[in-house]
């Protein structure tokens, strides 16, 4: 892989709630280089979006994070807040699931797009509202947005929702961000604007170079278009690699559960999906050792190791980077 | 036919918008123009669309949630359209609904085993705690729930309570909307493994709405593929999914990512969005973001016709893909 | 904006119904109460001769229906009562005469606005700088003391009487201190350095009691803005805490606290009644109270129906701003 622009060691979160502390990431480790996309999957509770979130110091004041959230070398985490804000939407920008509520519905979008670029141009004769208002049009169009120039003075009420997903996409870029989050970006929208959507967000990402970090828990959208697959699960990794490392090596029972428990349509259907019992914990009832051992059916084949010990991410032999978070040493299915 | 359960006939579904001015007329939402659509015992039909496309507003009036503008709704072949109030209970009894988002369709306030017996009641019946225990039991919880709320459950399991409590009354029929569309993929499977064992033991049929056709090639024989409030395509579930004639259904298949890295695709991204139903184009509704429109499409409404070599697959479509 | 248009044309001619119905109903009302206006002219000793003719002179001997067109028509026409040397002209638009006061209602009205409008609109500018402000502290400082002081403030202001602030301000600040005069009107226009310092304590007394509502709803209105996706969006695009509550937050708070800030200022207009007899100013509320206390019905009822003016006029005005205010509104 080449340089990553972003690298992220050991990130953990911790919520302080009246109930206690609360872990919502334990421990990650990701990296994603410029111009490729990585893919963060996981289940409502994994701590997916919570990562992103902590990558951005989006978080709310009762959360302490810990760890390095490095850009181009730089640490993140600690950084005063004004430091950050000049970070934050110029160098790195997020694109949210749902964009009717990311978009602000009182000022036009064209207002919201130019917003973004004037925050970061100074007091420089850049940042004049005409040079602003340029750019927002010129990245509405290159966002695919039709008459963009007249499109911008609408609200957005008045936009479909794969519009409004574009709109949000264009203010993320109008910086040229080295890195770009996106979380859930298509699941709100129907499958047919998906595709669009997937298929801009790989084009910017070509012209641009991008790096993408992809939030997802849609198996089909990361095959499509992710390089590398961080899973989580209980707020740890569960296994780490390549995009064919995980659709077609996958080495912990939970990525293996998710495979199978997704049903596809463009095979016939198996008789019965593959489902993983039980559902999963709620944040802060993590045992002291594997989070998905209740619910993994290998368990017993490893003992008590599982309910002791915490797994940590080792190298899969002879898979290079590949990694899971696994007491159990064979490939489930080969066990 | 006595095998029918469900016969919609010709069903519209308009929705009033009221005009603001005097001069400008009344404008009307067409979220079901004119649909035909029937279920058989031991079928689950999979209606599945886009939203917009007035699958939801369909299983409603299906249910006799809403009434339609015009058409016939039969329910185990007595006609329905016109029964009202008290008069639909036994009507209710045989079709029932599930929602897609258990949280908001079960009462907070209520234990579940108030949930549970509400249904009962309405039927006039009291029903005993065994009873319930089996209603729960067989939707994979236990008589331990009887006494919780909704907000102790998990998304998963409070769809199995809203499971439970449409087969309470013993239903011929569940319409499912969305079922599965706001739980995990892990959880997801569970509930259309549930679905799919109690269709085998008790000899349910489904009508399934949803988005995801995933999801409905799983559990569906037959689907209908709606589109701004019309069925362009229905058939054998494998037929359309394997052979889709209509070029919506084609571009819809396509569009869906597969869990295969690399996987080389032909796909159709389709380009603009769904028209507003309050103006449908003329002709065929899909024309304006057809790949393959021609003039003729614009000209005539169509019905659903026979595919080649099928008397089973129909689809709506001037240039048919086969 | 056609849309905008026809609204308002719509919304006016609603009013104007309105009015008609209230009009009528304030009428009767106030013409059933068994107080007769002529008793009170006639004078004493009231013979009942005498009392027939002014009865006949106030049109009093008339239907009530017919007494009611007589005031719908004076309203646009004006009303002559009586004839010859002693006739009294009540010029168009005539919203009654009053016989003790021997003036028309309208004229009435006309003097006593300054003074209440002076009171209020200061006392609002006041109350809204004071209430967003204060409100705005408190959602950003949850839970903290900043929050439980401002919460604590809108609790007092709420819970008092407006006679007891009042009189408690004339005795500090007007007495004690001897920093404001205690009472009577200057107009603006005749200095306006003494209209403003005649109008501090009355103001001050009318915003901190106004204020409360204002520091509740923007409070609440505020916290629940800052919580929506939209807000993490501008902290995502790398804009300052002071913008993201500002211009994010602030903004889509503003409709509620505007809508209140319209029907409160156009029921205050009417009259402030307990804060003008406070502060001895004659504004609109005096002239209502005075009139019940001399049973003048024909200013209780120009009085009543202005007021109700005020506020349909108030609702009016909050409804177009509202659609201004909010893209997503529509006036169709």
């Amino acid at each position: 892989m080449a340089r990553p622009v972003l690298e992220v060691h050991d990130l953990h979160v911790t919520f302080r709630t009246d109930g206690g502390l609360v872990p919502a990431v334990d421990g990650i480790d990701f990296a994603v280089a410029a111009g490729e996309t990585l893919a963060i999957v996981g289940e409502s509770g994994s701590g997916k979006s919570v990562s992103s979130a902590a990558v951005m110091g989006l978080l709310p004041g009762n959360a302490d994070v810990t760890g390095e959230v490095l850009l181009d070398g730089r640490d993140l985490v600690g950084l005063p807040s004004d430091e950050l804000r000049k970070v934050r939407g110029n160098d790195i920008a997020l694109v949210f699931q749902d964009a009717l509520s990311a978009l602000n519905p009182y000022y036009s979008v064209g207002w919201q797009v130019a917003e973004a670029y004037r925050l970061h141009h100074g007091k420089s004769r850049d940042a004049s509202k005409k040079e602003a208002q340029r750019q927002a049009v010129r990245m509405l169009d290159l966002v695919g947005i039709p008459d963009a120039a007249r499109r911008a003075n609408s609200y957005p009420h008045e936009f479909s929702g794969g519009m409004r997903q574009r709109v949000v996409i264009a203010m993320a870029l109008v910086n040229n961000p080295k890195v770009l989050i996106a979380d859930e970006p298509t699941t709100a929208l129907d499958v047919t604007v998906q595709a669009q959507i997937m298929r801009l967000l790989e084009d910017v990402q070509e012209e641009f170079g991008t790096a993408l970090v992809l939030i997802s828990h849609d198996l089909g959208v990361v095959a499509e278009v992710a390089d590398d697959v961080l899973v989580m699960y209980a707020g740890r990794a569960a296994e780490r690699g390549t995009v064919r490392d995980l659709f077609h090596r996958a080495a912990h029972p939970y990525s293996l559960g998710l495979l199978g428990a997704m049903p596809r349509v463009d095979v016939p259907p198996k008789p019965r999906l593959t489902t993983i019992p039980g559902s999963p914990p709620s944040p802060g009832s993590i045992s002291t050792g594997c989070p998905f051992q209740p619910r993994c059916a290998y368990t017993e084949r490893v003992g008590e190791r599982c309910i002791t010990e915490r797994p940590e991410l080792t190298p899969r032999p002879g898979e290079g980077d590949h990694e899971a978070a696994c007491h159990l040493g064979r490939r489930p299915s080969d066990a | 036919m006595p095998d029918e359960l469900l016969h919609l006939e010709n069903i519209k579904k308009y929705f009033g918008l009221r005009g603001g001015v005097p001069w400008r007329q009344a404008q009307a939402v067409k979220a079901v123009d004119d649909v035909s659509f029937v279920v058989r015992k031991g079928e689950t039909v999979g209606l599945v669309g886009e939203s917009g496309s007035g699958k939801s507003t369909l299983a409603r009036v299906a249910t006799r949630l809403l009434d339609p503008t015009a058409g016939r709704v039969e329910i185990g072949g007595v006609d329905v359209t016109k029964v009202s109030g008290r008069k639909l209970r036994p009507v209710r009894r045989k079709v029932q609904m599930v929602f897609q988002d258990p949280q908001a369709s079960l009462n907070p306030r209520q234990s579940v085993g108030t949930i549970l017996t509400t249904p009962f009641r309405a039927q006039g019946i009291r029903p005993t705690k065994i009873q319930l225990v089996e209603l729960l039991e067989q939707v994979g919880l236990s008589a331990e729930h009887l006494d919780r709320y909704p907000h102790e459950f998990s998304g998963g399991q409070r769809q199995r309570i809203g499971i439970a409590r449409a087969l309470s009354v013993q239903p011929e029929l569940l319409v499912c909307d969305e079922p599965v569309s706001a739980l995990d993929v892990s959880i997801q499977a569970q509930v259309l493994n549930l679905l799919a064992d109690l269709r085998d033991e008790l000899g349910l049929s489904y009508v399934l709405v949803a988005h995801d056709l995933a999801v409905v090639r799983q559990v569906a024989s037959r689907i209908a593929v709606m589109y701004l409030g019309t069925i362009v395509e229905e058939g054998p579930a494998a037929e359309v999914y394997d052979h889709p004639a209509h070029p919506y259904t084609r571009a819809l298949l396509s569009a869906v990512p597969v869990p295969e890295p690399g996987a080389v695709r032909d796909r159709i991204v389709l380009t603009g969005d769904v028209p507003t139903p309050i103006s449908p184009p003329s002709g065929c509704p899909f024309r304006t973001r057809c790949y393959k429109a021609e003039d003729i499409c614009s000209t005539k409404r169509l019905v659903l016709e026979a595919v080649a070599g099928s008397n089973e697959h129909k689809a709506a479509c001037y240039l048919p893909e086969i | 904006m056609p849309d905008l248009a026809w609204f308002v044309v719509r919304r006016l001619a609603a009013a104007v119904l309105v009015m008609l119905a209230l009009s009528f109903a304030v009428y009767l009302i106030f013409y059933a109460i068994p107080a007769d206006p002529a008793n009170l002219a006639c004078g004493k000793p009231c013979t009942p001769d005498r009392l027939e003719q002014a009865r006949h002179f106030m049109q009093l001997d008339q239907s009530t229906i017919q007494q009611y067109l007589n005031f719908l028509k004076g309203i646009f026409a004006g009303r002559t009562f009586g004839d010859g040397t002693a006739a009294v002209h009540c010029n168009a638009p005539c919203f009654g005469y009053s016989f003790p006061l021997a003036r028309p209602v309208t004229t009435l009205i006309l003097e006593r606005l300054p003074i209440t409008a002076s009171i209020a609109l200061g006392a609002a500018v006041l109350w809204l700088i004071i209430g967003v402000s204060l409100g705005v502290v408190a959602a950003l400082n949850r839970g903290r003391p900043l929050d439980r002081l401002s919460v604590g403030f809108a609790l007092v202001g709420v819970a008092s009487p407006s006679f007891l602030i009042g009189l408690l301000a004339i005795l500090v600040f007007g007495f004690w201190l001897n920093m404001v005069p205690v009472s009577g009107y200057i107009p603006l226009t005749d200095s306006p350095v003494d209209w403003a310092w005649h109008l501090v304590t009355p103001w001050l007394v009318l915003a901190v009691l106004q204020a409360a509502s204002y520091i509740r709803l923007t409070r609440a209105q505020m916290m629940e803005e800052l919580n929506l996706d939209h807000i993490t969006t501008a902290r995502a695009k790398g804009a300052g805490e002071a913008r993201v509550v500002l211009t994010h937050g602030l903004r889509g708070a503003l409709v509620p606290i505007v809508t209140l800030f319209g029907l409160d200022l156009g029921g205050l207009l009417g009259g402030a009644i307990l804060t003008e007899k406070v502060f001895s100013m004659q504004g609109l509320g005096d002239l209502l109270i005075s009139a019940v206390a001399q049973l003048d019905v024909a200013v209780v009822v120009g009085t009543t129906l202005f007021s109700a003016f005020l506020i349909i006029l108030a609702n009016l005005l909050v409804d177009i701003v509202h659609g201004v205010l909010d893209p997503r509104v529509s006036h169709g």
